[in-house]
């Protein structure tokens, strides 16, 4: 079978996915926004894996190929979905889950109607997942100070105060570690059990969307207990994970028999 | 009274929907979310509207419209998707291709990759901006390529984390063809070629309604889900129609009453 990684890079767990589908017989070709042209070329594979999620040039070359017939596995919508912020919130409540309340709006709309009793806010970028650009703001005064130019539009999302977790997951196997509050996947974590609500929470997303494997960072907020989704991915790097066995492996079979399951149904 | 909300922003308010806005006041109670003075909270979403219009592309417009379309019943014109699509011609392109719609040969490649038509024109991929269609044409040996300016722009800009060129094969045609939809209510039109013209309006004239271009706009329309919308055409040598061009915020003002066929349009779709 002929395989085409999207990803923005060739190395990490993209080297390791295309290695590993490569002992196992198959043709793999990388695509990086350096060589991914989105035409007919893109035909000649019969299966496509979306590692990247940036709208331009991977949901494009992704949306082109299930047009066209293609299965692309993370599909290509719910990866966009998770990519942009306001739509991973609606991802969240159509589970029936739990997101922070946020605003956005431009700089001057936000100094006009937030109040102080909203601070600390926490910026983040629109159109990403993980801690990348992530900052706190803790008044009004500060959003000055982070931004540049007055004209331009903020995303501010409610800062919870509780314990931090990221959550893999690959097929049913769930490995939950406890980090420190906004940092990244690359981070030093300690493995926890997997509590009864998080493992609820987790197979009730996984329905939901059909998703074979992915993360979400979860708050488990002080006071009342309730678990809040503050991030969602659909293909981390696994660098984190501290439970049995090797990711890649089971990632990459779990792709294989979707797709076999998906061919056998055409 | 019609309750109807109006998405939009400063410069489509004060350029392009005033007297829209005065005639619909007359029919329906109206309610006006302006996007650089809203804010989108996900905890605040009550909304009383029987219908709402979104004329812009930015970003609090777009959002706010896919907040309302999640949480509510309230029919939006044109829906989130169909602005999306029209604002991303590489995805409007594939999917309308797909569907046996004609449009001219494209590709999506990076920018150092050299052109894959001899005849083309590069056109900007994200059609979100107010700024214009600004042509840089060179002709040599016989053929012609078009660069949008915007597209160069776009390809340098240090905002922007993809460099990217949407190639476009170049259609030659005496006309350009203009189709404007509400609903199922066409207008048609005819001009000189902008890239002969720049002056489109100063060509532009009302034409019979031509059944091949017809069938191809409502059917662009549906698979698109748009309820309003401009729609553009070249013809070739062969007689072939072309559709070059889908845009989901149609100016009204070009067409006889426009602005009241439009309102009378929208009061017909609102929420019963």
């Amino acid at each position: 079978m002929k395989i085409g990684i999207l990803s923005k890079r060739t190395g990490f767990f993209t080297e390791k996915l295309k290695d590993y589908f490569e002992n196992k017989g198959h043709n793999v070709k990388v695509y990086t926004k350096e060589n991914l042209c989105i035409n007919k070329t893109l035909l000649e594979n019969d299966l496509y894996v979306m590692k990247s999620k940036d709208q331009i040039p991977f949901v494009y070359a992704g949306y082109y190929a299930e047009v066209n017939g293609i299965p692309v596995i993370p599909n290509t919508e719910i990866s966009y979905k998770h990519k942009n912020r306001l739509e991973a919130h609606l991802l969240i409540k159509n589970a029936g889950l739990l997101s922070p309340p946020y605003y956005y709006g431009t700089i001057e709309s936000l100094k006009n109607n937030l109040k102080d009793k909203d601070f600390p806010l926490i910026l983040k970028p629109i159109n990403s997942s993980g801690s990348v650009g992530i900052k706190i703001i803790n008044s009004i005064n500060e959003i000055d100070e982070i931004c540049a130019e007055a004209n331009e539009i903020l995303y501010l999302e409610n800062f919870i105060n509780g314990t931090h977790y990221i959550v893999y997951f690959i097929g049913t196997e769930i490995c939950t570690l406890e980090k420190v509050p906004l940092e990244n996947e690359h981070s030093e974590m300690t493995k926890v059990d997997t509590s009864e609500d998080i493992k609820t929470l987790i197979f009730k997303w996984k329905s939901k969307y059909n998703l074979l494997f992915g993360h979400l960072d979860i708050v488990k907020e002080t006071d009342s207990g309730t678990l809040y989704i503050v991030d969602s991915g659909t293909f981390p790097q696994f660098v984190n994970w501290k439970c049995e066995g090797d990711p890649v492996s089971k990632i990459a079979n779990l792709i294989l028999k979707k797709y076999e399951d998906l061919k056998s149904k055409l | 009274m019609v309750k109807i909300g109006i998405i939009t922003d400063k410069f489509h308010l004060e350029h392009k929907i005033s007297e829209f806005l005065k005639y619909l006041k007359t029919k329906a109670k109206v309610t006006i979310y302006i996007e650089e003075s809203h804010i989108l909270n996900n905890y605040n979403l009550k909304f009383e509207e029987d219908l709402f219009f979104v004329k812009g592309k930015g970003k609090i417009i777009i959002a706010l419209a896919r907040l309302i379309e999640n949480e509510t019943r309230i029919p939006v014109i044109n829906s989130p998707r169909a602005i999306l699509l029209t604002m991303n011609r590489f995805l409007n392109s594939t999917l309308l291709q797909k569907a046996g719609i004609k449009i001219p040969d494209f590709s999506f490649i990076p920018y150092r990759y050299s052109p894959p038509f001899e005849d083309f024109i590069v056109k900007n991929i994200i059609d979100q901006k107010k700024y214009k269609f600004r042509p840089i044409i060179k002709k040599n040996n016989g053929h012609i390529t078009v660069f949008d300016e915007r597209a160069i722009n776009e390809v340098d800009s240090e905002k922007e984390n993809y460099r990217y060129f949407y190639y476009q094969k170049f259609i030659k045609s005496k006309w350009e063809y203009k189709v404007y939809g509400f609903g199922e209510d066409l207008f048609f039109y005819k001009q000189i070629p902008i890239l002969v013209n720049p002056n489109k309006m100063e060509t532009r004239k009302r034409i019979d309604e031509i059944e091949e271009l017809k069938e191809i706009s409502l059917k662009a329309m549906k698979i698109i889900d748009l309820k309003a919308a401009s729609l553009d055409f070249l013809k070739s040598k062969s007689g072939e129609y072309f559709l070059t061009d889908v845009n989901s915020l149609p100016n009204f003002n070009y067409i006889e009453n426009g602005p009241k066929k439009f309102a009378d349009f929208l009061i017909s779709q609102a929420k019963k």
